[in-house]
């Protein structure tokens, strides 16, 4: 009897779950089943991360769901000119935008996209089951509003990260000879002097023995807006300068004589030492932007550098592209004395957590189906194979994911350091106006890049710049 | 008076296009250059401000340099292209081996878009991984660094202008070449003029308006150039390559400020068109008035 029972409630177990499993299993066709035939349209930076989406979780949802997915990848500058004026002129081309971290706030005010946290609980229909905004780490809150709506899906995230060479850090002879010039252990840089040191030393060494090396990185073009950012983002924080030197709570203010720090003693001292690194870093530097930083990194030019953690992994671990596979250690960035402590108590921090999301513009025409693949891309289940194909953490279940753990140990502990030191970094700080004041400064920056005025004086006239287009814009009284 | 309502019939869809796509964005254009209008300012909306934007003009270094940068650009591209252009019709006039060939590689770049065209460009000559600098650096040791040197990238930005735009110089050229009578040729080879003396008062007379046409087309196509020197060099370093089109370009869209931005285009066509119509004055009106009656 005891037998038939067991038998009978297995029997039940079983029919429950086939009953409900297919119910689950089934929403993206069922919800799909509904916009069958249509055709969303994304445009997005042609990065690993936005790669992966359009070469496999498009055609993956469209397999699930019926629904066709167009993913245009294109450079930095097309994909925001292309974005902005489709949404600008609301001509609804573009279902699904790519919105860096940068510009959300930018988009914000001007009211470009749809509350996806509300467009959610408005139509429960079109909730995915497997889709949880709760599951996402920390960087997601960049893309909320201040009542805690959700206006993007985070699909890349990384940190600008200190990347060396491990081969020719742990060279005996190299170590030796580095020991004898100064006197130190050749470890990775936790100073500004430190890491000027080991820069000067590699490119001595290079020279001295006819190789292609330098001691360097360095994201010094002359002419694209790349180096006013590894300047403001990545090295300045270092200098205790944050926010690029605009205090917005003192009216908006960019000199020192207003309340501002753009031009203050730290950023001209932080400003030198770059230009100190431009100079005796690979030649190309001057025409490098991120992109090419990564290539000189990969190409073994570089012992050491500041790189986008997007190009970590490829760098690190792509044969076909590197090499110096198997030979790159990661670090936090070198720092001045209290910066460190800044970071840890909020008050400022120690480099740029880049990354972004894809929002779904007001003015799309296929909102529901948008919804339907932002949610698909958003689901734990397809991250783990995502971040080994494009180092890129948006979901907290991510890191324990057994492929990214192994893949964690080829990248010499880079996501171990994105999940705990991660807090430290910090995205751009919440200005709409950040495009505005960028290109309000940055032909001075470049003429600071030429030596057509020094570093100090440049600085003062950026300053005085920022704060002009400030009050052109009206935020500055 | 029915021929008429016929030809205006005829001429309505162009006039239509003409309208749609080229006067109502002129005049929208010209309407936003009387505000200001930074759709991410504090105030995003159209707000009048009269003239402002134009005055605001004439104290821009940076507008000032570029259409400095510009000229110069124009003036390099455009007489070089014109002379080469002539030089290679001439050669695509004369029976050669491999001449159809020869013709067939040398249209190839027009066919490339000039945004692939500035990718090539800047593969080539990105510092230690070009072949261009390579090359330079092999055979005469030269640096070529278009991230420092401004006037190697202004000239690099002239020479990729020649070499992606010379064939249709030359093209035009040779079909005017083409058409030419002989006689005119065999006359004055009777009266004993030499070859330069030919080329002076018989084939350039002959073919100024085609040589007119083709400089028109190219100068106005240099004063606006864009993807390509964008794709070299993205303006720099610094503003040495940063002409009027790149210019209005970051002022319209990193900017976003639509009002100077329009105001910077239509002071730039007001230049295209002064300079067009100085020219035609230099190289038609006076000469058509001096013909005799």
């Amino acid at each position: 009897m005891k037998h038939e029972l067991r038998m009978g409630l297995a029997a039940l177990a079983v029919g429950l779950m086939t009953s409900v499993m297919p119910a689950k299993a089934d929403f993206w066709s069922d919800a799909g089943a509904k916009y069958k035939g249509v055709t969303l349209h994304g445009v997005t930076e042609s990065t690993p991360p936005s790669n992966y989406i359009k070469d496999v979780l498009a055609p993956a949802f469209e397999k699930a769901t019926g629904i066709k997915v167009e993913i245009e990848t294109t450079s930095w500058d097309q994909m925001y000119d292309k974005a902005i004026k489709d949404m600008e002129a609301k001509t609804g081309i573009y279902d699904m935008v790519y919105i860096e971290q940068d510009i959300i706030y930018a988009y914000l005010a001007r009211d470009f996209l749809v509350d996806i946290t509300k467009s959610l609980k408005d139509d429960p229909s079109l909730k995915a089951p497997e889709y949880d905004e709760t599951h996402f780490t920390t960087f997601a809150n960049y893309f909320k509003n201040a009542d805690g709506d959700l206006f993007g899906i985070p699909m890349e995230a990384f940190i600008k990260l200190y990347l060396y060479r491990t081969d020719l850090f742990n060279d005996p002879a190299i170590k030796e000879a580095f020991k004898k010039e100064t006197g130190k252990d050749l470890v990775p840089a936790k100073t500004h002097e430190e890491y000027t040191q080991i820069a000067e030393f590699f490119t001595k060494w290079g020279k001295d023995h006819n190789l292609e090396l330098w001691g360097t990185t360095a994201q010094a073009h002359t002419g694209h807006p790349a180096s006013w950012y590894e300047f403001f983002e990545s090295i300045a924080p270092t200098f205790g300068v944050y926010n690029w030197g605009i205090d917005a709570s003192k009216n908006y203010s960019a000199s020192v004589a207003n309340g501002g720090t753009m031009n203050s003693d730290k950023a001209k001292a932080a400003l030198k030492y770059w230009l100190h690194l431009r100079d005796i870093a690979p030649p190309e530097s001057p025409a490098s932007t991120w992109t090419e930083v990564g290539t000189t990194f990969a190409a073994g030019r570089a012992a050491q550098g500041l790189v986008y953690g997007e190009n970590a992994a490829w760098i690190a671990a792509d044969a076909e592209k590197s090499k110096v596979v198997g030979n790159v250690g990661v670090a936090l960035p070198p720092l001045a004395p209290g910066v460190m402590e800044d970071a840890e108590a909020g008050k400022g921090y120690i480099g740029y957590y880049d990354g972004g999301a894809f929002g779904l513009p007001v003015t799309s025409k296929n909102k529901e189906a948008a919804l339907l693949f932002l949610q698909y891309i958003g689901q734990d289940s397809v991250q783990g194979d995502w971040a080994v194909a494009a180092p890129r953490i948006t979901n907290t279940a991510t890191y324990d994911d057994p492929k990214v753990i192994e893949m964690d140990k080829k990248l010499n502990g880079y996501y171990t350091m994105l999940k705990n030191d991660g807090k430290l970094f910090a995205g751009a700080p919440p200005y709409p106006f950040h495009a505005q004041v960028r290109e309000a400064t940055a032909p001075i920056f470049y003429k600071i890049l030429l030596g057509e005025v020094s570093s100090d004086d440049g600085l003062d006239q950026m300053a005085a710049a920022a704060e002009a287009e400030l009050k052109n814009l009206g935020y500055r009284k | 008076m029915r021929s008429n309502r016929v030809g205006w019939l005829m001429l309505a869809p162009t006039i239509a296009i003409l309208g749609i796509f080229g006067i109502v964005p002129f005049l929208y254009v010209l309407y936003v250059a009387f505000h200001q209008w930074n759709p991410f300012g504090a105030n995003p909306y159209m707000i009048y401000n009269g003239a402002d934007n134009f005055r605001r003009l004439v104290f821009d270094n940076e507008f000032l340099t570029s259409i400095a940068f510009t000229l110069k650009f124009a003036f390099f591209a455009v007489v070089s292209e014109v002379i080469l252009g002539y030089l290679l019709a001439q050669l695509f006039m004369r029976e050669f081996p491999g001449r159809g060939l020869f013709r067939t590689i040398h249209t190839l770049p027009l066919i490339v878009a000039p945004i692939v065209v500035g990718s090539v460009w800047r593969l080539m000559t990105t510092p230690s991984i070009g072949i261009i600098p390579y090359l330079l650096k092999s055979w005469f040791g030269y640096d070529l660094n278009i991230g420092r040197d401004a006037t190697m990238a202004f000239a690099l930005t002239v020479i990729m202008d020649i070499w992606h735009w010379t064939p249709l110089v030359t093209l035009t050229l040779l079909a005017a070449l083409v058409s030419l009578p002989k006689e005119p040729f065999e006359q004055a080879q009777i009266d004993g003029a030499n070859r330069w003396q030919i080329f002076w008062h018989v084939t350039l007379p002959m073919i100024r308006p085609a040589i007119l046409a083709t400089v028109f087309i190219r100068l106005m196509d240099a004063l606006r150039t864009v993807d390509e020197v964008w794709m070299l060099t993205g303006g720099g370093p610094g503003a040495a390559t940063r002409y009027l089109g790149l210019h209005i370009w970051k002022i319209v869209f990193p900017k976003t400020d639509y009002g100077y931005g329009s105001a910077t285009s239509i002071i730039v066509l007001y230049l295209t068109l002064v300079m067009c119509w100085l020219l035609y004055v230099a190289l038609v009106a006076r000469r058509d008035q001096k013909r005799p009656s």
